[in-house]
C-alpha cells in the first residue's frame, strides 16, 4: 500500500483510519481468543470454577497463540513486500 | 528592462488540504483485503500446524518451521488462485464476444 503519492491531508486521514482499524482488529483479536482457547482447553464441567490443569491450559493456549500471530506477521511482511515489489513492477 | 515571469509560475501546487477520496477508497479497500488475507492466514495455519493440547506456552521448532511454510504455501496458492481466475475471466469474455 503505497502512500507516497498522498498528501498531508490525505496521509492524516489514512492514518485515523489505520489506528481505527487496528483498534477493532485488536478487539476481534481478543475475543476470538477467548473463544479458541476456551473451546480447547475447557471440556468439563463438573466445576464452575477453572481447574488448574485447564488454567494452565489457557495460558498456554493464549501464549501460544499470541506467539504464533507474531511469526506469521513476520512471514507475512516478507511475502507481501515481495508481492508488492512483483505488482509495482508489472505497471 | 527585464520582466520577472508571470503565470505559469510553480506549475500546479498539490493542494495539500484537498482529500481526494477515490484514492482514499482504493487504500482503504486495499488495507481491508490485506487484513482479511492475514486474519486468514493466522487462523488456518493454526489450525494446521499448532498442537492443540497446549502443552506449553512457546512454539515448538516443528510448528515454528510449519508455520513459515504454511504461510510460504498459502501466498503460492493465493497467487494460483488469482493467475487462474484471470485467465477464466479472460476466456469467459472472450466466449461472450463470440457468442
Amino acid at each position: 500500500m503505497d502512500m507516497s503519492n498522498f498528501n498531508t491531508a490525505e496521509q492524516a486521514h489514512m492514518q485515523k483510519v489505520i489506528e481505527t482499524k487496528q483498534m477493532q482488529d485488536f478487539m476481534k483479536l481478543y475475543s476470538g481468543l477467548v473463544e479458541r482457547c476456551f473451546t480447547s482447553c475447557c471440556n468439563d464441567f463438573t466445576s464452575k470454577s477453572l481447574s488448574s490443569k485447564e488454567d494452565t491450559c489457557v495460558m498456554n493456549c493464549t501464549d501460544k497463540f499470541l506467539k504464533h500471530s507474531e511469526r506469521v506477521g513476520t512471514r507475512f511482511a516478507e511475502h507481501n513486500a515481495e508481492m508488492m515489489g512483483a505488482a509495482q513492477a508489472k505497471r | 528592462m527585464s520582466f520577472l515571469g508571470l503565470g505559469g509560475g510553480s506549475g500546479g501546487q498539490h493542494g495539500s488540504s484537498q482529500i481526494n477520496s477515490q484514492a482514499i477508497d482504493v487504500a482503504v479497500a486495499e488495507l481491508d483485503m490485506i487484513t482479511d488475507i492475514f486474519n486468514r492466514v493466522v487462523s488456518s495455519c493454526h489450525t494446521k500446524c499448532i498442537n492443540q493440547r497446549y502443552m506449553e506456552g512457546d512454539l515448538l521448532k516443528g510448528e515454528s518451521v510449519c508455520i513459515d511454510r504454511c504461510v510460504s504455501k498459502f501466498f503460492e496458492v493465493n497467487k494460483k488462485v488469482g493467475e487462474r481466475m484471470q485467465q477464466m475471466g479472460g476466456a469467459s469474455q472472450a466466449a461472450g464476444g463470440a457468442g
